[in-house]
Order: C-alpha cells, then sequence, then structure tokens
C-alpha cells in the first residue's frame, strides 16, 4: 500500500495558500508581500517533487504539476504582470505639490490650494474600477 | 481603506478617472472625509508623473497607485509610490504620517 500523504499536503499547501490570500488580501502584511504564496507554491513544489522521486505515481505527478504550474504563474504575475515601471514623478519629500483643479463626485471644482493653511491632505491616485 | 483617518483631521483627496458617485455614497456611509476627484483624462495624473501608460486590464492607462501626504503647507512629507498592483499603503502607515506632521 502506498501512502500519498505528502502529495496532499503538497496539495492543501498550494490550496491553502491561495484560499489565505485571497481571504486576508485587506490585511496589509499580507496584502503586501505577495511573494508569500510563490514561497509556498515553492515549498509544495519540492514536498512533491521528493514524493514523486520516491514513488513515481500519478497522485504524486498531479501534485507536482499543480505546484510546478502555481509557482511558474504565480511568478510570472509577481514578476512581470503585476510590476509598475517607474515613472519620473514630479512628487519630492520637502517640497510643495503642484496645485490642481478637479471635480468631485457633484461635479464641484475642488483645489489642492483651497486646503493650504487649513488642513493636512493625503492625496491618493488610485487604478480605478475594473 | 483609510477610515483609521476618518477623526484626524485630515482631507482625503482620491483620484481616479472614475466618475465616483458610488464611491461618494460608499465613504458618506463610512462618515470618512473623502472627497472622489475625478481626473478623467488623467491630465493631473500625468502633469503629476504618475502616470502608468497602458497599464489597466484593458491596456488603458491608469495611474499608478501613489499615495501622498501633505503638511497644512501643502508640502510632500510623505509619499508611496508602488511598484507593483498588488500591493498598497498600509493605513497605519499613512496614519502615522499625518499624526507626524503635528499641528
Amino acid at each position: 500500500m502506498i501512502r500519498y500523504g505528502s502529495a496532499l499536503l503538497s496539495v492543501l499547501l498550494s490550496l491553502a495558500a491561495i484560499g489565505g490570500y485571497i481571504v486576508f488580501l485587506r490585511v496589509p502584511a499580507v496584502r503586501n508581500h505577495p511573494a508569500l504564496y510563490l514561497v509556498a507554491f515553492a515549498i509544495a513544489t519540492a514536498i512533491a517533487g521528493v514524493a514523486t522521486w520516491r514513488a513515481a505515481r500519478w497522485p504524486n505527478f498531479v501534485a507536482l504539476g499543480l505546484s510546478v504550474a502555481l509557482l511558474i504563474l504565480g511568478g510570472v504575475f509577481n514578476f512581470v504582470l503585476a510590476k509598475i515601471p517607474a515613472t519620473p514623478t514630479v512628487l519630492r519629500l520637502g517640497e510643495p505639490a503642484p496645485d490642481f483643479t478637479l471635480p468631485d463626485a457633484s461635479g464641484a471644482p475642488v483645489s489642492l490650494a483651497s486646503f493650504r493653511d487649513r488642513t493636512p491632505v493625503v492625496l491618493v491616485f488610485y487604478r480605478g474600477s475594473w | 481603506m483609510l477610515t483609521e483617518l476618518g477623526d484626524e483631521g485630515v482631507q482625503i483627496l482620491t483620484i481616479s478617472p472614475d466618475p465616483n458617485e458610488k464611491s461618494q455614497e460608499l465613504a458618506q456611509k463610512l462618515r470618512a472625509r473623502y472627497r472622489f476627484l475625478t481626473d478623467r483624462d488623467l491630465a493631473v495624473t500625468r502633469r503629476y508623473g504618475l502616470l502608468h501608460a497602458h497599464g489597466g486590464h484593458k491596456g488603458q492607462d491608469v495611474a499608478r497607485p501613489t499615495t501622498v501626504v501633505l503638511d497644512r503647507r501643502g508640502v510632500v512629507r510623505w509619499l508611496q509610490l508602488a511598484d507593483s498592483i498588488q500591493v498598497r499603503p498600509d493605513p497605519a502607515d499613512v496614519a502615522r504620517a499625518v499624526r507626524q506632521l503635528g499641528s
């Protein structure tokens, strides 16, 4: 009787990494360390690789194939697709931010300068809805 | 996202190409001091040097996610530019930067 505990462990580790990343996406420590899922996929690959080397049976091959595929997909996403090229920003610490005027949700114009000497401002540029 | 800053006596201005009526409704429910500004043609984003060309999921131009803390004089005191679309600033870091401005 051949046991497939290692193959199962490998698959569960991969699934836990995906599930954990999604569930805890709003936790900054998880969201801002996306390479953690790559570490989990790499460990899953190692476990499945050893299991396959010991017993070349299909459950081990499935576990190995899954973890390698996730490692490659995750790597391409993390290191290529998700990367943002450096931009020549005009923002410099210790220097004033350039003024602008933009409409708010009701269409009323809002200028950055209107907050000067009144309140600190946090500017958040974001990608917008997908 | 930044509801931690609601009571800090700070104005949060968010900037994106979207028309943001729904976002504004949400902010009012959260009672956060957000104002959602619409940079429809990304002119301000481009002027700030924060354009991520063809970075959208349909290949459209989007903003590079960026958070900037300005003091009362409008001077940049804290800055985080994303180098990955997966990463966002930790609201606790932003709140700390705002508190360190003093009054």
